[in-house]
């Protein structure tokens, strides 16, 4: 009887107060980067320009939801002991498919994501995500769980590149913010530099430092016992 | 449920399923890609190319439009494949030809690499570009190169790199850069290959020497040494014309 | 052109996993809270990098890239085996490789050492979806290393960067206990940013001239680099 109750309960209101907090609490307090710490390793490295960090955040958000769609869907016929390479084949398909797209019609940013792609399958995020949820639960609340947690990797990503494109460039997205760098005018005309730190790998790190930093001072709960 | 999930039987099972299906699924997937992806290296192969020619942003040449322009001012037919003494080397096809995966191969003979030349023309004026390749900071770096007329003063160029450091290293690719190239001759008037030097102090005016790029000297020597080195046979090829 | 010794270098200290890309940065946060752990964990990645790398090397180039397939003797029926362009399955193939292996690694090493194991052992699973490990591969496969020996020189210098900087920060946070940093930036916080100033740091490393090109540059007719490399 409790069963027939449980696979009922959720379906209905399929934006219940359960689901929609799936969503938005990855988004801040329990966002992946800042505090479960999942996901960083490609996340840095392509956070230059807004627009790579868009399409990255993009393709994790289609390869997580996809996912964990398909690994909710197939929990009751996988067989546990090879759980976690049938994860990695639906991860690793997925990547390839998203790579392949790319290809065909993204070349130019296909061209500088390189490696990070393929990176996209060793990003913890989706098998964690996968392992920790998707295996547990039902197909709905998983996709939901797999939005919120991609668009709170998406945007750390794109929040990152703003900085590092704003301040590294001066451009965002492409379009200069500040003038032009090359012909000196705008506000390079009264002395402005563009911060070539910005650019460099590190800064990308100190700045989710002090991303957290602020985060943590505004909600005292999460600051860590060292 | 009558299926026991644990049994060899039935893991064996699941996996050769999902195998399946996962491996038609790509491969149909990538076959179905391919075309297009092929396509999409070489129209931007032919921008490349183009973009030694004349400043193709300002033209609005792009990926939609780059076959049919490049078609316009390139002839493919005259395009000639040097070897490194630069003699014409027969039936190879210089389109075809990838230099960055030759430069990469150590088990190729630097002797027995491929130089490609394109022929093309511009505003009624023969142009010859060169693509060159070499070693940045990070990683390679490639361009090319055109030739005017005279078979010596450098008409344009485009650059690219893999990952240069943003904002410094790969400001190669960026037009002010590469207008310091750009007036430069490639040979002497006695027809020997001037070896250019990318200059730290601002002395880029006198000939064979280039401005550098502030903070991407790496890289601006990487430049310097590709360029040299791959301009030999074609100022070879050049005195035989 | 770069010389073997060149690759390996360049892997431990101006390209190194961690501060210029930020591969395996989730265990290198998760797994560097005393330097002990770390100690395990770098050594366990740098003999899981220098067994797959070179694993994938030999996959790539003898199955995926395009024209790999063309050892496969036509006179067993297969045509155009040169022509075939597996590459688009190699993430597939690596990780599969990766994930395998360990688990293999991780077997043999339970029979034949049960030390090391103690040692390694727990460490062993979590490096399969180690960022780093696929990363090796992956860019294995984007450089196109010419030969077997780049490549293995390629994954013990990634492996022994990725060691450089886990046992390093790991000292930094064991005394960093005796600090007072700023609440909100304890633990996860300034990790990152010392990580982030050690970084900088490495960065003075990519100063170091590899190869002979400059060299070559400057006198006319040595073109055959090539053949000195060893």
């Amino acid at each position: 009887m409790s069963e027939t109750v449980k696979t009922k309960a959720p379906r209905n209101p399929l934006f219940s107060k359960k689901n929609k907090k799936l969503i938005t609490d990855p988004l801040t307090d329990n966002n992946p980067v800042t505090i479960q710490v999942l996901g960083i390793c490609s996340a840095l490295a392509i956070t230059v320009q807004v627009e790579q960090g868009v399409v990255m955040g993009g393709a994790v958000l289609f390869v997580l939801v996809l996912g964990n769609l398909i690994i909710s869907l197939l929990r009751n016929l996988i067989p546990s002991r090879i759980r976690i390479i049938v994860q990695l084949v639906v991860v690793a398909a997925l990547v390839i498919i998203v790579n392949e797209v790319l290809k065909a019609f993204l070349p130019d940013v296909s061209e500088k994501l390189s490696v990070f792609v393929g990176l996209i399958i060793t990003n913890c995020i989706i098998m964690g995500r996968f392992e920790a949820f998707a295996m547990a639960n039902k197909p709905w609340p998983s996709v939901m769980d797999a939005i919120g947690n991609g668009l709170g990797y998406a945007g750390l990503l794109i929040l990152v590149a703003v900085f590092r494109e704003l301040f590294g460039s001066g451009t965002l997205y492409g379009f200069p913010i500040f003038g032009d760098y090359i012909e000196g005018n705008g506000l390079y005309s009264l002395g402005y530099v563009n911060n070539n730190m910005m650019i460099l790998p590190p800064m990308a790190l100190i700045i989710v430092g002090v991303i957290i930093w602020v985060q943590r001072s505004r909600n005292k709960a999460l600051i860590e016992e060292y | 449920m009558a299926i026991n999930r644990d049994s060899n039987r039935y893991t064996f099972s699941f996996a050769i399923v999902l195998v399946v299906v996962v491996g038609s699924i790509l491969a149909l997937l990538a076959m179905g890609l391919k075309p297009r992806q092929d396509r999409n290296t070489e129209v931007k192969k032919k921008l490349d190319i183009l973009s030694a020619m004349m400043d193709i942003d300002a033209l609005n040449i792009n990926r939609s439009n780059g076959e049919a322009e490049f078609d316009k001012y390139v002839n493919l037919d005259k395009a000639v494949v040097l070897d490194a003494n630069g003699n014409i080397k027969e039936a190879v096809v210089a389109f075809n030809i990838d230099i960055k995966k030759e430069y990469k191969d150590k088990t190729l003979n630097s002797k027995d690499r491929n130089f490609p030349l394109f022929v093309g023309a511009k505003d009624g004026e023969t142009m010859y570009v060169i693509p060159v390749v070499g070693n940045g900071l990070w990683g390679p770096i490639w361009g090319n190169i055109s030739v005017g007329e005279d078979l010596k003063t450098i008409k344009g160029a485009s650059f690219g790199h893999k990952g240069e450091t943003p904002g410094l290293g790969a400001e190669i690719s960026q037009s002010f850069f590469i207008n310091r190239w750009i007036g430069e001759g490639i040979s002497d008037q006695n027809g020997i290959a001037i070896k250019f030097e990318v200059v730290k102090n601002g002395s880029g005016k006198e000939t064979t020497k280039v401005d550098g790029i502030t903070g991407g000297t790496i890289t601006s020597v990487g430049v310097q040494e590709m360029v040299n080195r791959c301009m030999k046979p074609y100022v070879e090829y050049f005195k035989t014309l | 052109m770069e010389s073997t010794l060149d690759i390996f270098i360049k892997a431990i200290f101006s390209e190194n996993m961690i501060f210029a890309y930020f591969l395996g940065m989730c265990s290198y946060l998760a797994v560097s809270k005393t330097v002990k752990t770390a100690v395990g964990l770098g050594a366990a990645v740098i003999f899981v990098l220098v067994v797959t790398v070179p694993v994938n090397y030999l996959l790539e180039n003898y199955l995926l890239k395009e024209g790999a397939l063309e050892w496969l003797n036509p006179d067993w029926g297969v045509n155009g085996a040169s022509t075939i362009d597996l590459s688009f399955l190699s993430f597939i193939m690596f990780i599969a490789v990766v994930a395998s292996i360990v688990q293999l690694v991780e077997m043999l090493v339970e029979k034949f050492a049960p030390a090391l194991y103690g040692a390694l052992g727990i460490f062993l699973p979590l490096i399969a979806v180690n960022c780093s490990i696929l990363g090796g591969a992956l860019f294995m496969q984007d450089r196109q290393y010419s030969t077997i020996l780049d490549a293995t020189a390629f994954s013990l210098g990634s492996g022994i960067g990725w060691f450089i900087a886990i046992v390093a920060i790991a000292a930094i946070r064991e005394k960093i206990r005796y600090s007072n940093v700023p609440a909100p930036l304890r633990g996860l916080g300034i990790t990152f940013i010392i990580t982030g100033l050690m970084g900088i740091a490495f960065m003075s490393f990519s100063g170091i001239k590899y190869g002979k090109d400059e060299v070559k540059a400057k006198t006319v007719q040595s073109d055959d680099t090539n053949n000195i490399n060893p």
